[in-house]
């Protein structure tokens, strides 16, 4: 059964459209991730789901309930600040009881309830702090302790992990995962780190430009990027893009000339691709290797040598001028000024015709 | 229909309903019906009749109104300068992280917090040549008193000196928190370029300290035109009409003549006063330092 | 402190100085308290007698024993302890309604407040004279406190103070089910009690020490503050009437004042830089 359904979500503030056209529709119990750079919309619309900010058009149901008239305390969702927000004056118990008795719940059903969420948070001997005697870590916890307290059938979590240091990041990560799978609900998180939407999320939503450019699992929106916005915001370092001209021959997959004469026979496709119009290559690093001449696919100038410790990231340019990232194995003799043999692999290629849109390698069968 | 943080509605000003019905009544409605007063002719027995810019014109031809009126700028300015300069030097010496500084600081404030009723009470005895403090020294090393009260000469100075006594306290602590706002790395820098104390003081600490001096001076120039309770309780306006400030001035017409219009007349004028010379204060400050704003 | 040479110690001569300057500043005061120890007929003709033995407290008995002067200060309590509460009161609504929620005309509204900084109390007084006559309310209580609730500084104040804190939390509380008077009263309310004290203070110190207005509304002398009672009893004095009992007049109507300043120093010194903003 769907949980959350959003269809057509408009937004302006004045003449600047926020969000224009935004549908989704969750699974019961599914972890959806929001991820995009800043100003892409999705606080926005993490926000016209709680109930924070209004909307202009559209509709938002939860549990086939429309909710997007209902004041935020009554909508059946729980929210996980990015600063936690937790009410300074108040002890740990009182912060997560407050919104229990604003809606008249029983005084020994609150007790149950902080009680049962302290102590999966292990936030037990904390209960009668104020939350300025707590480290950010345990304020995080206290937050989320707040939003399971309500049993909310969403979660939101807006950039939950961003104030943490990052080995508290990695743990509270886990602990995240753990509670997802204890809770019966949904989960929405707003991020900007793509290691957290992958790691976490059942599906990742990304988001730029007021639009949902993709939604799917983690996997295939790195392997399979809707349009170059999605193929370059995810990934690190980012995918090369690269202008290609088809070469006309009569194989099933595409194959292409990069700007200094290369040629790379890739795996999609030749039928899926437009007609006419220009066409563009995405290589992830980890598709550009460093080679030996003979094994090479073109060459490069190196500009910037990184290392990593297991791998060696390349940073070049063909002798068109264009820039490409290459990987090498981690003790890599690789020098700043070298000219390298890169070999691409041809079957990871994207291509992207003149709409940006991506074309991919056909799917592996599983 | 309720709903989302961000919806306009009513219910908001629910909450400053409470205080803008005390502002319009107490304070706005007062402020109108003054400017309406002032064109008219009220006098004891009530009723108002229009008289176009009569108390106007009448205020400029009385002499003890205009009298009151050169009083109180010469009060402002034995006032304002001195305390300036009193407060920043205080302020300069006491702004220390030592108890020392911290005790003498209550002790200059100290006097900030009595009413102009005990302040005045204080200094009359004092002043008084016959029962003062000042009286009793004099002739305790034999000389002659100076007759504070009832010279007219030597009438504005008490007013001066009481009221810079009285107010010492809050621009000696608005300096302090200026100073506080110069970062120390400054004068580290200063004293790098072997700058002496006195150019130190002229060319980082005066300039650092240019926004309190225009606010204090603004405030006090404020304050002292409108000197009232020293003048009235101190000297009572004389001898002679020598002390009597124009708030005195308004008092006097209002609750010892009971002409209501006159007095309001008056008063307005010293409202225009205040506003044309802090605004002209403001403005030419801020203009004259347009520009200076390095850090 | 990060200004210059704040450890260091002072020169002699500006030690000098600033003990000179404390002296000038504490010797009316000592004279004052001296004059109170006095007996009155000790006093007649040569208060020079102040710097020497022998001292009394019967100036402070004679206060003590009903006289009008206790009266005074009962006034003086109800009034400041009124207009603060008031102030507060009302202060603490606007800021909520002008900081935290929205709503037709919000800016027109609070600019308009804030125009009312400019106002001095020259301006408005004789009319409000006029307008609590009208109302009967002279020599009231209602008739002394009114005035001091109408100012803006303290609404200027308390919306500064709670436009800083985060607005997070008021979301927090929506999303936790609360009412708009639930959020001002149990979340931000509880956050501003530092500005509440130090614009309480404030208050207080304002209206105890008010002069003008109680002078003209107050005119019987069972509803003189003690401010106004302090002003008629120095016009009223006559040397025979008794010097050392009116200086112990003075000692005790300070005396409330002094406990005030020295349990809120702090928030005294923080009011009076807080002008500073505006």
């Amino acid at each position: 059964m769907a949980s959350l359904e959003l269809s057509d979500i408009r937004k302006s503030y004045g003449a600047t459209a926020v969000l224009d056209g935004v549908s989704l529709t969750m699974e019961a119990r599914e972890f959806i991730a929001f991820l995009g750079p800043s100003g892409s919309g999705k606080s926005t619309l993490l926000r016209i789901i709680a109930g924070l900010e209004t909307l202009d058009g559209g509709e938002v149901r939860l549990d086939g309930r429309r909710i997007d008239q209902v004041p935020p305390g009554d909508r059946g969702v729980a929210m996980v600040f990015q600063h936690y927000a937790l009410y300074p004056h108040m002890s740990v118990r009182e912060n997560m009881a407050f919104g229990l008795r604003n809606v008249g719940v029983p005084r020994d059903e609150i007790e149950r309830r902080v009680a049962d969420a302290a102590r999966v948070l292990e936030i037990e001997v904390h209960l009668d702090k104020k939350p300025g005697q707590m480290s950010g870590g345990q304020r995080q916890r206290v937050a989320i302790g707040r939003a399971i307290v309500k049993h909310p059938k969403l979660f939101l979590l807006d950039e939950p992990l961003s104030n943490l240091d990052a080995a508290l990041r990695m743990r509270t990560r886990i602990e995240l995962a753990q509670i997802r799978s204890r809770v019966d609900a949904a989960f929405i998180m707003v991020t900007h780190d793509q290691a957290e939407a992958m790691t976490l999320a059942d599906r990742i939503v990304v988001m730029n430009d007021r639009k949902i450019q993709q939604v799917g699992p983690p996997m295939e929106i790195y392997s399979r990027p809707a349009n170059t916005f999605v193929a370059r915001f995810v990934g690190s370092p980012a995918m090369t893009l690269a202008p290609v001209e088809l070469v006309p021959d009569d194989g099933l997959y595409a194959r292409v000339r990069l700007g200094d004469g290369a040629e790379i026979e890739t795996r999609v496709p030749r039928s899926e691709l437009p007609a006419g119009g220009t066409l563009q290559i995405g290589l992830r690093p980890e598709s550009v290797a460093v080679a030996a001449n003979g094994a090479a696919t073109t060459q490069a100038k190196v500009e910037l040598v990184e290392r990593l410790g297991e791998r060696t990231l390349v940073y070049a340019r063909l002798s068109d001028n264009r820039a490409i990232t290459a990987e090498d194995e981690g003790y890599s003799r690789v020098n700043v000024g070298d000219t390298v043999g890169l070999r691409i692999d041809g079957a990871a290629a994207h291509l992207f015709d003149a709409e940006e849109r991506g074309y991919h390698a056909e799917a592996r069968p599983e | 229909m309720r709903g989302g943080a961000d919806r306009r509605d009513w219910s908001g000003l629910l909450f400053v309903l409470p205080f803008l019905t005390a502002y319009l009544i107490i304070l706005i409605y007062p402020l109108l019906s003054g400017m309406a007063l002032s064109f008219q002719r009220v006098d004891l027995f009530g009723g108002g009749r229009f008289v176009g810019f009569d108390n106007y014109a009448r205020l400029f031809a009385d002499e003890t109104f205009v009298r009151s009126v050169l009083n109180t700028f010469a009060l402002a300015l034995m006032i304002v300068p001195l305390l300036t300069v009193i407060a920043l030097s205080l302020a300069l010496a006491l702004n220390r992280a030592t108890r020392g500084a911290a005790v003498f600081r209550g002790v200059f404030f100290s006097s900030s917090v009595l009413s102009v009723t005990i302040v005045t009470l204080i200094w009359r005895f004092v002043l008084a040549p016959d029962a003062g403090l000042l009286g009793e020294t004099a002739q305790a090393i034999g000389a002659e008193p100076i007759p504070f009260l009832s010279h007219p000469t030597w009438s504005l100075w008490a007013l001066a000196i009481t009221t810079i006594w009285w107010s010492v306290g809050l621009p000696m602590m608005l300096f302090l928190a200026g100073l506080q706002q110069i970062p120390g790395d400054v004068y580290e820098a200063a004293a790098l370029d072997r700058a002496s104390r006195w150019t130190t003081f002229w060319r980082v600490t005066l300039p650092a300290l240019r926004r309190t001096l225009v606010l204090v001076v603004m405030l006090q120039t404020a304050a002292q035109l409108q000197i009232f309770g020293q003048a009235q309780l101190l000297t009572g306006g004389g001898p002679g009409g020598s002390t009597r400030t124009m708030v005195l001035f308004i008092f006097e017409s209002a609750f010892a003549r009971w002409e209501l219009g006159y007095a309001t007349a008056a008063a307005e004028i010293l409202f225009l006063l205040i506003v044309l010379i802090t605004l002209t204060q403001y403005v030419t400050t801020m203009r004259a330092s347009e520009g200076e704003d390095g850090r | 402190m990060a200004a210059e040479a704040s450890r260091s110690r002072w020169s002699p001569l500006t030690l000098l100085a600033i003990l000179l300057a404390a002296a000038v500043m504490l010797a009316p005061l000592i004279w004052t308290l001296l004059l109170s120890l006095k007996e009155n007929e000790a006093l007649i003709g040569n208060s020079g007698a102040a710097l020497s033995p022998p001292y009394t407290l019967e100036n402070y008995r004679s206060i003590l024993q009903g006289n009008q002067v206790f009266r005074w200060l009962v006034n003086s309590i109800i009034v400041s302890g009124g207009t603060t509460i008031g102030v507060l009161a009302l202060c603490s609504l606007a800021g909520f309604g002008f900081a935290r929620l929205d709503f037709p005309f919000r800016r027109t509204l609070f600019i308009f407040v804030l125009l009312g900084l400019a106002i001095p109390e020259q301006a408005v007084i004789l009319p409000q004279h006029q307008l609590f006559a009208d109302l009967r309310l002279h020599n009231s209580y209602p008739g002394l406190i009114l005035p001091g609730l109408a100012g803006p500084f303290g609404v200027f104040f308390m919306t500064q103070y709670m436009r800083a804190i985060p607005k997070e939390l008021d979301e927090a509380a929506m999303l936790d089910g609360a009412s708009r008077f639930t959020l001002f009263w149990k979340v931000l309310l509880p956050l501003t009690m530092p500005a509440q004290a130090t614009l309480g203070v404030f208050t207080f110190l304002a209206s105890w020490n008010a002069y003008w207005w109680p002078l003209i509304s107050a005119t019987r002398s069972d509803m003189y503050t003690l401010t106004v009672g302090l002003a008629a009893a120095q016009m009223n004095y006559a040397q025979t009437s008794g010097l050392g009992f009116l200086m112990a007049q003075a000692v005790f109507a300070s005396i409330p004042i002094f406990i005030v300043y020295v349990l809120f120093q702090k928030q005294i010194v923080r009011a009076m830089a807080g002008t500073a903003v505006r």
